[in-house]
């Protein structure tokens, strides 16, 4: 008899979600889905609004990645208005973007994830939170407390404000940075340094073997991510690069205001979320990842000298290949923070960070334009189709949850087959599947723009579609 | 010194009344005010530089102002429902120093989705601004600090 078990909702990720798991009559693991269940609809809403507002409107998808709305949404504009924005613009846009990266990155590793692997994935569900894993560590609770704030501020410092700073805007920015906000920043980047690369030791220390760092699985894919010309890591510009699972490239550089050339969007009828995919490729032949891991995986170096040194130690234990593990999201993501703290401190020292010189103005000039760049959770994609007054007709948004929408099924599915055997479930195996997807940090209010809190449920149904069993957690 | 902050969501009708009341606080020498959305964990740096804490926050359940002290407790979890007990159970969990801590609710009229506030929640504005002046003043019998009474 076949039964079918839903994990229903996923915790500690920004959204709603459900994930269903399909056994076969010998209780063994024949398919899982992660499900996301809510829409909002921003692309249809932003329908017959100004290109002005789109910035701050599309801010509004959510609150944990605000900027990165607001800098695509920028871009794009940007592209309509055909303007080329001040070289101080767009640095102080790195700025913020990688302040960004640091919050965020942060945020979802000292808070969403590590009690799950510093704790221990077992221990009981009541404990093993962000504030568990300070009363087993407060020094480190603190840091990483000290460490998300520290992006938070830059946000601030530079937005007037940490969610939805109405800053960026099209053809540059709406206010310098000053050089008191210049040198605070400069004056805690020595803490938010040493807070990372303990960290990362830490990590290094605790997960000392390839096999610790399979908890959540294993699998072949795509990569896909921005970088430089020369190949470096790219967070704000560049070209699209995809490599396969052996750093292959499988396209070297492609211009990133032609995406739709090579991604297409499937749908499901069980999921809100479209999937995305490698268009030769097919679906669902086309998956690939983006994010940490992604990025990670296709830059040549991130051209910074701890960062990259961190990257030959990543990749030592690779030969050459990418690494296919889920949980090295966590690792690849310290990465980053680190690769951006050394990035800031280059932009802090460019003199041209406090020029004046921040907007370039014009009116609308082309009817069509494509903002991107390297968010937190991946690559994020805004296009826009205005009328000859810049009213949007139409708005497409493909978002970094979208893209790791068929990874994400793909983990659920691999950690599921090693978990659950003979149709049992513990409690332990299904955190497992939840960390599998929360080592991708979603961000389902912004992928489907849902917003609230995620229950747990799982459902167990038969051949017939009947349910036999449910559990479930608030 | 002494901290307020002020919480709400402004496109929550009423539910702003915490930032509009402490947007219109006076400075004063002593006085740290914040202004935040919800609260969150990075707010355990200020908390434990203040000696005091009060925050002010719009509830729909009260008729009339309430002030009362609050402490450290494991409720609300840690995203978009932590609550001033929680925050300072985590600043407790992260060996923060917990101040003497005030809770000033608000009445309000509603927390529906909408800009501005109502009659009802701008009418009250004006007697919490009194209110924190006399928390702030510690004019008011049993607002002094439990180390001090």
């Amino acid at each position: 008899m076949e039964k079918q078990i839903h994990i229903e909702p996923v915790t500690r990720i920004e959204g709603h979600a459900k994930i269903s798991v399909f056994l076969d009559d010998a209780g063994d693991v024949r398919d899982a889905q992660f499900h996301v269940t809510e829409l909002r609809g921003f692309e249809k809403f932003c329908e017959g609004r100004t290109l002005w507002e789109m910035p701050g409107l599309t801010a509004r998808i959510c609150g944990i990645c605000p900027v990165s709305h607001i800098l695509a949404s920028a871009k794009t504009c940007d592209a309509i208005l055909a303007v080329r924005i001040p070289e101080t613009a767009e640095l102080l846009r790195r700025l913020m973007n990688l302040g960004q990266m640091v919050q965020s990155h942060a945020l979802s590793f000292f808070y969403l994830s590590a009690p799950d692997f510093l704790l221990g994935w077992d221990t009981d569900p009541a404990t093993r939170n962000v504030v568990g894993l300070a009363m087993k560590d407060a020094d480190l609770a603190r840091k990483g407390i000290r460490l998300r704030a520290f992006g938070q501020e830059i946000i601030d410092r530079l937005g007037g404000k940490r969610i939805h700073p109405a800053w960026a805007v099209p053809g540059g920015v709406n206010r310098p940075l000053s050089e008191e906000n210049r040198a605070w920043i400069r004056d805690r980047l020595p803490e938010a340094l040493d807070t990372t690369r303990f960290t990362i030791d830490l990590f290094k220390e605790t997960f000392n073997t390839i096999e610790s760092r399979e908890v959540l699985g294993t699998f072949d894919s795509m990569y896909l991510g921005l970088v430089a010309p020369d190949g470096t890591w790219e967070h704000y510009a560049g070209m699209l690069r995809w490599v396969d699972q052996a750093r292959n490239p499988v396209v070297e550089a492609h211009d990133p205001t032609k995406y739709f050339e090579l991604i297409r969007e499937a749908s499901e009828p069980w999921t809100y979320l479209k999937f995305p995919f490698y268009e030769p490729k097919g679906y669902p032949n086309g998956m690939y990842r983006v994010g940490p891991l992604g990025r990670v995986n296709v830059c040549d170096r991130f051209g910074t000298p701890l960062a990259d040194a961190e990257l030959e130690a990543f990749r030592d234990c690779q030969n050459g290949q990418c690494s296919g593990r889920v949980f090295d999201y966590h690792y690849t993501r310290l990465l980053e923070i680190l690769a951006s703290l050394e990035r800031i401190e280059r932009l802090i020292d460019d003199e041209r960070i406090v020029s004046p010189a921040i907007r370039a103005h014009a009116e609308v000039n082309v009817r069509e334009g494509v903002g991107i760049h390297e968010a937190p959770r991946g690559t994020l994609i805004h296009h826009y189709w205005v009328d000859e007054n810049g009213i949007i007709e139409k708005a497409n948004f493909i978002v970094s949850t979208g893209h790791n929408n068929l990874a994400m099924n793909r983990a659920v599915q691999e950690i599921a087959k090693t978990y659950i055997r003979k149709g049992k479930v513990s409690e332990g195996i299904l955190n497992r599947i939840e960390g599998g997807i929360r080592a991708y940090d979603p961000c389902l209010s912004c992928s489907v723009h849902a917003v609230g809190h995620m229950p747990l449920y799982v459902d167990i149904v038969d051949v017939d579609g009947q349910t036999v069993r449910t559990l479930s957690r608030e | 010194m002494d901290l307020v902050i002020g919480i709400g969501n402004r496109l929550r009708s009423d539910d702003g009344v915490g930032r509009e009341i402490v947007d219109r606080l006076s400075p004063r020498v002593g006085l740290n005010i914040e202004s935040v959305h919800q609260l969150v964990p990075d707010l355990v740096e200020p908390i434990e530089q203040a000696r005091r804490v009060l925050f002010v926050d719009a509830d729909v359940r009260c008729r009339d102002l309430q002030l009362q002290r609050v402490r450290p407790s494991a409720v609300g979890g840690v995203g978009h429902t932590l609550g001033p007990e929680g925050l300072l159970h985590w600043a407790e969990a992260v060996g923060a120093a917990v101040p003497d801590a005030w809770l000033l609710s608000v009445p309000v009229k509603t927390v529906d989705i909408g800009e501005g506030l109502s009659d009802e929640a701008e009418r009250a504005v004006g007697a919490a601004l009194e209110r924190i002046d006399e928390w702030l003043d510690e004019a008011v019998e049993g607002l002094r600090s439990e180390e001090e009474v």
